[in-house]
This record gives structure tokens, sequence and C-alpha cells, in this order.
């Protein structure tokens, strides 16, 4: 790609939603401005900003931020670490696949929220019932998502990695694992999606801090410009968090994976 | 006689209810180059596969003095692995590091591969592809190299140049080989010996000695007499 063709995507990938996002904005400002709303229900631009710089100021929000990534972290990493290996042995075995599937299948479509009740009972307030919320919500996902990815490896690379000597526990990091990471990391990117979205649920139940928390502390102080503050703060991260999982996709051994 | 290297006595093999192989006999010596040719699905892929130690005989047996590598139609490169890595995965384990460097350069060279070296195979043409796979089999110096269609899914011009290839590396590293391929010009222009099967459950229906010297071209003495043999014996005249 030439340098000016790069700078033309770089504008257009750039300038083009940032062109969009100024135009709500003013959408939004002049409607305000025009008294289009009831008061109280859709705070000023100004407002929120205002809620913004305090909410910055007074390092309540990194607090929130800080708690509310803490709970991501921990469930999503929890939900990875024991989802990848249970999907790695249902892709390889018939059997077990056919005795846990449907079990999975069936844990899987139950909304993290139903699990509220319990997550309360079992683990109180604080950060373990949302820790486990987003374990749920994530692990049966990458569970399912590895399942298909390792039973779909190609048959031959299995009998190259025979004729090669390769022991089973190098054909388990040197095949199989390399074989499904492009896969593994779309399926990681769309779960992180999901954990960041089932941690804001979480935060308005079983604990007092989180971006989840300040959003209905907000509404129940009627601040609703503080409310769409933490809005803006969960749907900025969550753009984080997509880009680093998406960057993954560039490294060397799995960009086979999404260009071919 | 050269000694077997692969000995295959009342072979069979069924999959449940399907009988794909049936009293194969066949002995193969050290160095021949021994093409299968036979009808669509007779069993050809499941013979190299017996052959390869990736599927055990239900029936008879195959003594193999050696091991073997086998290159695919495509698809037996590990995509996240570049040129470079696939040929080191080639190579014995014992080799000492600057060796295993040494021996990779020279095969990239042979293969014509060295500034591809750091490519993916994605990033490669199809008739590369199959060289990268041709150099990780040579390097590893096995006796045996089993060939399943390896050239089936490139362009006609590619595939002819790829014969030529395979014909002048092996000419300098002599190998065992069984090529399996539907192509008879192929089979005729590469092998010592043709081997054509029966319609499945396969057996050996005849054996066809090629004239030596390789490749050869469509007018080399004997090449004509022994393509119209084979399409004869697959019931194509």
């Amino acid at each position: 790609m030439t340098r000016g063709r790069a700078g033309a995507m770089t504008l257009l990938r750039l300038g083009l939603p940032a062109a969009i996002g100024l135009a709500l904005l003013a959408a939004w400002w002049l409607a305000c401005a025009a008294g289009r709303f009831p008061a109280g229900t859709v705070p000023r631009p100004g407002d929120v900003l205002r809620a913004f710089a305090d909410q910055a100021r007074t390092g309540r929000l990194l607090e929130d931020v800080v708690a509310s990534l803490f709970r991501v972290a921990w469930g999503f990493a929890t939900a990875v670490v024991a989802a990848i290996p249970l999907g790695l042995v249902l892709g390889r075995s018939l059997a077990t696949r056919a005795a846990l599937l449907p079990w999975i299948n069936f844990f899987r479509n139950l909304s993290p929220i139903a699990w509220i009740p319990f997550a309360i009972v079992w683990f109180g307030i604080g950060d373990p019932p949302a820790i486990f919320l987003i374990f749920l919500a994530t692990f049966f996902q990458i569970a399912l998502a590895t399942t298909a990815a390792a039973g779909s490896v190609p048959r031959v690379y299995y009998r190259v990695a025979h004729e090669l000597g390769l022991s089973r526990g190098a054909v388990l990091f040197q095949v199989t694992f390399p074989a499904i990471l492009p896969q593994l990391i779309t399926a990681l990117r769309v779960a992180i999606g999901v954990a960041w979205m089932v941690v804001v649920a979480a935060e308005m139940i079983a604990v007092r801090s989180g971006l989840g928390f300040l959003i209905v502390d907000a509404r129940n102080g009627l601040r609703m410009d503080l409310v769409v503050c933490g809005m803006i703060a969960v749907g900025a991260i969550g753009i984080g968090l997509d880009l680093v999982f998406a960057r993954l996709a560039r490294i060397a051994s799995v960009r086979w994976g999404f260009e071919r | 006689m050269t000694e077997a290297v692969l000995e295959l006595r009342g072979l069979g093999f069924e999959h449940p209810g399907v009988a794909v192989i049936d009293d194969l006999d066949l002995e193969i010596a050290r160095g021949d180059f021994v093409v299968c040719v036979g009808p669509s699905g007779c069993g050809k892929s499941t013979l190299l596969a017996l052959l390869g130690g990736h599927l055990h005989p239900t029936r008879g047996t195959i003594a193999r003095r050696g091991h073997s590598r086998t290159i695919y139609q495509d698809g037996g490169l590990f995509p996240w692995l570049t040129v470079r890595q696939h040929i080191a995965q080639g190579l014995p384990r014992d080799l000492a590091p600057a060796r295993a460097a040494h021996k990779i350069d020279e095969w990239l060279e042979v293969t014509r591969l060295a500034e591809f070296a750091h490519h993916h195979p994605h990033q490669l043409s199809g008739g590369m592809r199959q060289r990268v796979e041709l150099a990780r089999a040579l390097a590893a110096e096995t006796d045996i190299l089993l060939l399943d269609e390896p050239f089936a899914a490139l362009d006609y011009q590619t595939r002819a140049r790829m014969r030529r290839e395979l014909a002048s590396t092996l000419a300098d590293r002599p190998r065992t080989v069984v090529l399996v391929t539907h192509d008879i010009d192929e089979a005729v222009q590469l092998g010592d010996r043709v081997v054509v099967l029966g319609p499945r459950p396969a057996s050996v229906r005849r054996i066809i000695d090629l004239p030596s010297g390789r490749p050869r071209s469509p007018t080399t003495p004997g090449v004509a007499d022994a393509a119209h043999a084979i399409m004869k014996e697959l019931g194509l005249t």
C-alpha cells in the first residue's frame, strides 16, 4: 500500500467515526438548547462534561473504572483458564463431547442475570458475586468456541505431527493450540465484550463500587449527567478492550487465520 | 535383488462395513519409485495412509524397514509456521543448532525458497507450498517418501515443472518413493514401476515396468506403450 493510500485509509478509519460523533454531539446539544426533552430526562452535554471533570478530579471515576476492570480481569481470566482445557478435551474426544455438550449449551443459554440470586446467596456482596457472574457469562461461550475450533483442526495436521514424532504434549502445544488460536482470539474478543456488559449489570446489584454502581447510584440521586458520564466511560473502555483483543490478530503466527 | 523396504502381504483394510483394500500384495525395493494408479475412490490414499502407519491393516501385514514422510496434495503445512520453521521441523532432532541452520539454508537453496524463508504458507503460491513440503520431507533424511497426489491441486505448467524438480532433487538424494496419483502422464513420467489398482476394494491388477531415466517425456521409447497399457487396465480405451 502506498503512503498516500495508507494516509487516506487512516483518515477514513478515524475521521469518519469522529465526524459522526461530532454530528451526534451537535444534534444532542441542539435538541437540549431547543428544549426538546422534558426537564430532568436528558442532561445537557455541558453538564455531562462538568460531571466528568468532577469525577476525574475527585478520583472516583478512576476508582470505579479500576474496580470494574479488576472484576472483569478475574472473572474473564478464570473462565479462560478453565474453559480452554475443557474445550480442547471436548474437541478431541467424541464421548466426552456427546456427554457434556448439551449441558454446556443449556448453561450457555441461561442469562447470567438469572444467577444473581444464587451469586448473592453463595458469595454475599462485594467482588466475588460479580466475578462469579462474569465467569458464568464467559466460561460456556469460550468452552463452546474452543470445542468447535479443536474439533475442526484438519486431520492431516495430526498425521504430519505423527510422522514428525511429536509427543502428545508437543502435539497439543505445537499443533492443536496454534491451529485453533485464530478462532480462539475471535471468541475471546466476543467474550470480553460480554464480560464487560455483565460487570456493569452485576455492579448494579451486589457491590458499592465500579461503573455499574456509579450509574445506578447516580440514577438514585437523579443525576442523569452522571449516568451519561458512566455510560460514556463504559462504552469507551469497551472499545479499548476490543482493540486490545483485535490487536492479537496481528501477531505473525495467527495472522493466517484472518487473512485467508 | 535389493532389500525390500516395504512388503505388503495379503493386505486388507475395512471401514466398518466397507472393504477398501482386499488381499493386496506388493514388494517395494530400496530406491524404487513406485506409482499407484487406480480408479477414483479405489483406496489409493488409504493405501498410502497404511504405508505411513496412520492406519492399521484389518488383514494381512505391512513390513516397513525405515521411517517415512508424506507429502500431501494440499494442507500438509502448518499455517502458523514460516518456510524456515517448516524445514527446521523436518530435520533430525539431534542436529546441533549451527548445523541445523546450515542444513535449512541448503534446503532453501535447493528448493529456491531462500527469499521466502520468512513467509507463511498462505503467502506462497501452490507450487511453492509443495516445494516447502518436499524440503521438509527430504530434510528428514528418512528412507521412504510417500506422495499423496502432491501436484493435483496445481495448474498444468506448475505441475510439469514440479515433476521435473522432484525428479532432479531425487536424482541427487535418492529415496524409496511411493506416489499415488490419478494422472497417468505423471505416473509414466516419474515411476520405475506403475502399480495399477482395481476398483474398490483395491487389489493389484497389474504392474508395469518403465524404462530407466527420469523424468521422461511422452516421446521417450516405451512411455506411450506404458500409458496405453495403464489406460487399458483402467478401462479407459
